[in-house]
């Protein structure tokens, strides 16, 4: 075993014993299943309605109108995963990513494991690797639930290609988060005080999911929160023109959103997204910026530092 | 008889950080199978010297050897050839000693590290913490623990720094003989300490720093014959003094 491989499997191992790590995954998975629920009750309420209102037409020998549900995207009941992992997801990445650094520091284990045979890129590619499987697995959580909601659902008709479109959702969604780990790695590493690097990472989240939007479309922080509104175009003026041209490739919160809504089903018809840079190239844009800080912190990383006291 | 390789060896070899120098031009060689105790004040250079020699800091100028390694050009094979258990070492409170050793075991590339963990456990006598989380131990059996960890894949040169430091009598003692029976195995020890007791019952040679230079370096024998009425003590003072002045 590689390690890399063995400093992931060691980092893993200790983010699953630890309590505010698993509180927060354990949270994530309730508003997914939220979400799910959220979209599963409304669609079966609206089949509920149909069906009355259906069995009252026909008996009064109207047309029968489609069953709406059958009408619209299936993967649009999803719409609210897309916020939950734009705020909890993140933020769990960030507090995995900051941990990922500070339980070695904290254990004062960082001297041991530099003075290990080998190089010291394995230890960046250890963590990073942690990350990566930690985030995934938050994804695969989300996926699973939100499979079980499309599933479940009467009326509800998934096929291949809305499927593969939901893989591609969950996978920008981990390009999302696993940016913000990404950031609370590497600041953890090249800040040495005690929660420096969750601080920071957590400011960048701040601004990126509440300033920006408020730069580019005048959107206030309610509104960015929710999964409509943020979709919002970009206001009449020549200020929100600007910002949004600027701004508009590292508005990730805003490009997340709306390719969400792009491939779940649920984009205002027309609505184009900020900048002129598409949502899916500047998060994997990001992605890899924030992978390359994150590694050069890493492998720059002050191994002297930690200690009972850190 | 020493053997003709030092297990230590320093040419010059210093650490600045902008305009403070933390350890000044060191030249020091301690031969093999030597358990060498570093002496020095708080701030005088100790840990910044083992932290060169383990390759955890690049140092300013100069070189050294450690088993043969140079710090600079061969950090790798160097530190698959050393142990080292710093001040501070805490461990991973949530899990086992026996898990902890596991991964140290791995990292350092051991061949069987279920067996090699089993065997340092009963080396130490600790076979007992095994299955205890690090969390509930003593700052004894953390010490003993994170000792284990330095010897488990049998280093040529062994580093310890401040060993001793916030152990009980009964810690001290079972430390010392654990750096008996390493000396019997024939491993280098390069202990940092500020106990002058420790040296004198444990180390074969002592080197003295102060205010980072090397004021004084001989082997045990010979301070006895030459300081013997004066005292290991007043030998510290006294060269540590004479350091400070020059």
């Amino acid at each position: 075993m590689s390690p890399a491989r063995i400093l992931s499997r060691q980092a893993l191992a200790g983010l699953a014993r630890d309590r505010s790590v698993l509180i927060l995954v354990a949270f994530f998975a309730a508003m997914v299943l939220v979400t799910a629920w959220l979209g599963w009750s409304a669609t079966a309420t609206v089949n509920a309605i149909y069906a009355d209102a259906a069995a009252y037409l026909s008996g009064a020998g109207q047309p029968v109108p489609p069953n709406p549900v059958s009408t619209s995207a299936p993967l649009a009941v999803l719409r609210n995963l897309g916020v939950y992992i734009s705020l909890i997801g993140a933020f769990g990445a960030i507090v995995i990513g900051q941990h990922l650094v500070e339980a070695d520091r904290r254990a004062g284990t960082l001297p041991l494991i530099g003075a290990g045979p080998f190089a010291r890129r394995d230890i960046a590619l250890g963590k990073m690797r942690a990350l990566v499987t930690a985030t995934a697995a938050m994804m695969a959580v989300a996926g699973v639930i939100a499979l079980g909601t499309l599933l479940t659902l009467p009326s509800l008709v998934v096929t291949g290609p809305d499927l593969g479109r939901l893989a591609l959702f969950l996978l920008a969604g981990w390009a999302y988060v696993t940016t913000f780990g990404f950031l609370a790695l590497g600041a953890a590493a090249r800040l040495p005080a005690t929660a420096a690097g969750l601080i920071a990472a957590t400011v960048v989240w701040l601004v990126i999911t509440f300033v920006l939007p408020e730069l580019t479309a005048n959107l206030h922080p309610t509104a960015a929160i929710n999964p409509v509104t943020t979709l919002a175009a970009t206001p009449d003026a020549g200020v929100f023109h600007l910002f949004s041209a600027l701004l508009g490739p590292v508005s990730l919160a805003e490009g997340f959103a709306w390719l969400s809504g792009d491939l779940l089903g649920f984009l205002p018809e027309g609505l184009a997204p900020r900048g002129l840079v598409p949502p899916a190239l500047a998060l994997s844009v990001a992605l890899v910026l924030s992978g390359l800080f994150a590694a050069q912190a890493a492998t720059r990383l002050d191994l002297n530092a930690g200690g009972p006291d850190a | 008889m020493p053997h003709a390789t030092p297990a230590v060896s320093t040419r010059g070899l210093s650490k600045s950080h902008g305009e403070t120098v933390v350890l000044h031009p060191l030249s020091l060689d301690v031969p093999q199978g030597e358990v060498f105790g570093f002496l020095g004040h708080n701030g005088a250079g100790k840990t910044t010297t083992i932290r060169l020699l383990t390759t955890l800091l690049a140092p300013t100028s100069g070189s050294a050897c450690v088993a043969g390694h140079d710090v600079t050009a061969e950090p790798l094979k160097l530190r698959a050839a050393i142990g080292y258990l710093p001040e501070n070492v805490r461990l991973y409170d949530q899990f086992t000693a026996r898990e902890n050793l596991l991964f140290f075991a791995r990292l350092s590339g051991v061949a069987d590290p279920v067996d090699a963990v089993r065997e340092t456990l009963e080396f130490l006598d600790i076979t007992a913490l095994a299955d205890r989380r690090v969390g509930t131990f003593s700052k004894g059996m953390r010490q003993r623990v994170g000792l284990a960890q330095a010897i488990l894949h049998d280093p040529e040169v062994l580093f310890l720094d401040e060993p001793t430091s916030g152990l009980d009598p009964m810690g001290v003692r079972q430390l010392r003989a654990v750096i008996e029976k390493l000396h019997g195995r024939g491993m280098t020890i390069f202990m940092n300490t500020h106990l002058l007791s420790e040296v004198a019952r444990s180390c074969t040679s002592i080197g003295v720093l102060a205010h980072g230079r090397l004021v004084f370096n001989d082997s045990m024998q010979a301070v006895a014959d030459r300081y013997d009425e004066v005292g290991l003590e007043e030998l510290y003072a006294g060269v540590a003094a004479a350091g400070v002045a020059a």
